[in-house]
């Protein structure tokens, strides 16, 4: 059999986003494969050391496109570190409520976009509409639906409206009963069951070695999660469970971990958590400042030194290396994004022996996000 | 029946039935699925999505280009059949927007590809958005969407510009 | 911490270790901390000090037994700076090393696959040096390309 090259390309439903995948095909099976990125590179990094600290702040969200406050955040948490700052007791509890929201809208929209793959069409619907509903939560709280500019070195922009909690509220009971409409329409579904059960493996003795970060290592049985390893905002002040494989609540184990199956079942139950740490964040809240006052933006100088912050987004483990030499613009900052493992070796390795069928399938269900590999 | 009333019937025909090509390039992408969807369901004007460029119709460039990606859209925007339209979402195909010192994006695009739709917003909102699909099907029924033909009738122009940009200013690469 | 026990030299800085070494000890260092538990190798950046005539390369580890962070740092001059590469110790320092490479010009000995990984056609210097100026460059290039001109006699 000859083997045949083939191009999943820039402009392709099946990828997801602006990536491409060069495969080479022998009859059905996927011998070789290889991603090419760069369709989206901006060059971020370089762009951030022209401008000041405060500067950048409006940039750095642009680099994640479906979960912008992890950049946020991240970059916020470098940039304190560097000057000393200590964030507001009150600004810690809205960044948490902001962060989960976050969360739980990213972790609807890689559902939806996962069950595209299969062909079940009527869930895309369904996901991107509710997840509109926290978009128009963050309209309420910071002005804009997708780019927030919302997290700022020092605590938050704005407190929070009067209203806001009630409103909260409905749509997080809102979404837990649309959930288990979710659950017929996929979770519980026998198509799910005999496409997803096996496919896209990871070694599970390989897959720290890898690289593997987030979802993808819980789903591989390996219960590690930045929020309980290097708890920061209030994270350790919250009562919240961390989903791996075996324990994956009402949902049946039909496989040994480590496939598309498991890995969607743990976003899933990953939003239930989310739903819950958001109620008991609300409940905590106290009083008091949402900023420190900070002097003039124009005239930030932060400290030399090195500072690593990471962030646990919904696709993985996020970092920001933020390097100083004490003057009013950064030398270097590099960002760690999720699927920098993920989309590049990892996906080279597992693609091997798959069926071309199933091609899209691993890569949705491995949640690549290609502005993060390529920023 | 005279020419003008073909004509006529065949641009309500064409307004009523706009088929979105799926291409997902930059940033402002993120607002297209709630367009699509049913919140802001795009399908009752008659526009659907659709996955190859051959049987597309309209073009969104949604946000910035990079060098690379501009090769590809404008093998894309060459393969798809006349009469076809290009709407750009965002500020950064008008001016460079948020990029506007980056070595990589390329700033205005009409320079490249004829647009016939700006919507403005960094990035719009999914209302925009419909406003601008519903601003091109008046353009269409006016008869005033005519980037194609411009792209025919300096085609030459156009060519050396992307020929410019592809090269990064420099002389042609071989093999490129 | 442990890895400063481990390596026995390097500081703490913010919380995290950080660890100085040569070119030719920074596998050795490498080595012997996957092999003591900091097995998940987060990132490897690159930094131009243009005034000291220096790249310094820093490779990031994190181990999930000791909740430690540890930063490995190697200097390399800016002329010819070239080092091994350290791919068969973690796979995917490959594709951080071929970025680094198409972005500073720092050469990996032993990494084959050092090809264009984000750029396409890219002919002037490396975009991330420090004398390679941005704003500039998008100018003389983006800025050159003429508008399309139109005939005068537009009557449809």
């Amino acid at each position: 059999m000859k083997e045949y090259e083939l191009f999943i390309g820039p402009q392709h439903p099946g990828v997801t986003g602006n990536m491409m995948y060069h495969l080479w095909i022998d009859g059905d099976t996927v011998t070789k494969a290889e991603c090419n990125v760069g369709y989206l590179h901006r060059g971020f990094e370089k762009l951030m050391e022209s401008r000041s600290w405060m500067q950048n702040v409006p940039l750095v969200c642009r680099i994640c496109v479906p979960e912008p406050d992890v950049n946020e955040m991240a970059y916020a948490m470098a940039v304190e570190q560097l000057m000393d700052w200590e964030v507001p007791e009150r600004a810690s509890y809205i960044r948490v409520i902001v962060l989960e929201l976050a969360r739980i809208a990213a972790h609807l929209m890689s559902i939806g976009s996962y069950a595209g793959s299969l062909g079940i069409y009527t869930l895309p619907q369904w996901a991107l509409g509710d997840r509109d509903y926290i978009l128009d939560i963050f309209e309420q709280l910071t002005g804009a639906r997708v780019y927030h500019i919302y997290i700022w070195p020092g605590g938050v922009r704005w407190d929070m409206p009067e209203g806001l909690p009630k409103l909260i509220e409905k749509t997080l009971s809102y979404i837990e009963k649309r959930l288990k409409l979710y659950d017929d329409v996929l979770f519980r579904n026998r198509v799910f069951f005999d496409r997803a059960a096996g496919i896209g493996v990871i070694p599970k003795n390989k897959a720290i070695g890898w690289g593997v970060t987030g979802p993808n290592l819980r789903a591989c049985g390996y219960g590690y999660d930045t929020r309980k390893l290097e708890p920061y905002a209030v994270y350790d002040e919250i009562d919240f469970k961390v989903v791996k494989y075996p324990e994956l609540g009402d949902f049946e184990v039909i496989s040994d971990g480590c496939d598309a199956y498991t890995r969607m079942i743990v976003r899933r139950l990953e939003i239930d958590q989310s739903i819950s740490i958001v109620r008991q964040a609300l409940r905590k809240m106290p009083e008091g400042e949402h900023i420190i006052k900070h002097p003039n933006w124009l005239k930030w100088k932060a400290p030399a030194g090195y500072a690593f912050k990471r962030v646990e987004s919904s696709k993985g483990e996020y970092g920001y290396f933020v390097v100083s030499d004490g003057s009013s613009k950064p030398v270097r900052i590099h960002v760690r994004g999720p699927s920098y493992t993920h989309g590049v070796n990892v996906a080279e390795t597992i693609l091997k022996g798959a069926n071309m069928a199933d091609v899209s399938q691993i890569l949705f269900s491995l949640d690549v996000c290609p502005p993060d590999i390529e920023r | 029946m005279k020419y003008e009333d073909w004509n006529k019937i065949s641009r309500i025909a064409s307004r009523k039935s706009l088929w979105v090509l799926h291409f997902c390039t930059g940033c402002g992408a993120i607002e297209l699925p709630p367009v699509m969807t049913s919140r802001y369901d795009m399908e009752r004007f008659g526009m659907g999505p659709m996955a190859t460029p051959r049987q597309a119709d309209v073009l969104l460039i949604t946000g910035y280009l990079t060098v690379k990606t501009l090769k590809r859209v404008v093998n894309v925007y060459e393969q798809m059949q006349s009469p076809k339209y290009v709407i750009s979402f965002g500020s950064c195909p008008i001016n460079g927007g948020m990029y506007w010192d980056s070595y990589n994006t390329v700033k205005r695009l009409d320079r490249y590809l004829p647009v016939d739709v700006y919507v403005g917003g960094c990035m719009p909102r999914p209302e925009g958005v419909m406003n601008a699909f519903l601003k091109l099907m008046e353009l269409i029924d006016e008869g005033k969407a005519r980037g194609w033909e411009k792209y025919q009738k300096y085609y030459e122009q156009y060519k050396r510009n992307q020929k410019m940009a592809f090269n990064f200013g420099g002389e042609e690469n071989e093999g490129a | 911490m442990k890895a400063l026990e481990l390596i026995e030299k390097g500081e703490e800085m913010h919380g995290r270790a950080y660890i100085k070494s040569d070119r030719d000890e920074v596998s050795s260092i490498i080595k012997k901390l996957k092999e003591n538990g900091f097995d998940h190798f987060v990132m490897l950046s690159c930094i131009d000090w243009i005034d000291e005539n220096e790249f310094e390369l820093v490779y990031h580890l994190w181990s999930y037994e000791y909740k430690e962070h540890v930063m490995v740092s190697v200097r390399l001059p800016r002329d010819s700076p070239s080092i091994g590469s350290m791919h068969g110790l973690f796979p995917q320092i490959e594709t951080y090393e071929r970025e680094v490479h198409e972005m500073y010009g720092v050469d990996f000995e032993g990494n084959s696959r050092l090809t264009p990984f984000l750029l396409d056609g890219w002919r002037d210097i490396p975009p991330m040096r420090k004398d390679f100026d941005s704003k500039k460059f998008a100018e003389d290039v983006f800025d050159n390309i003429p508008e399309i001109k139109e005939e005068e006699d537009e009557g449809i």
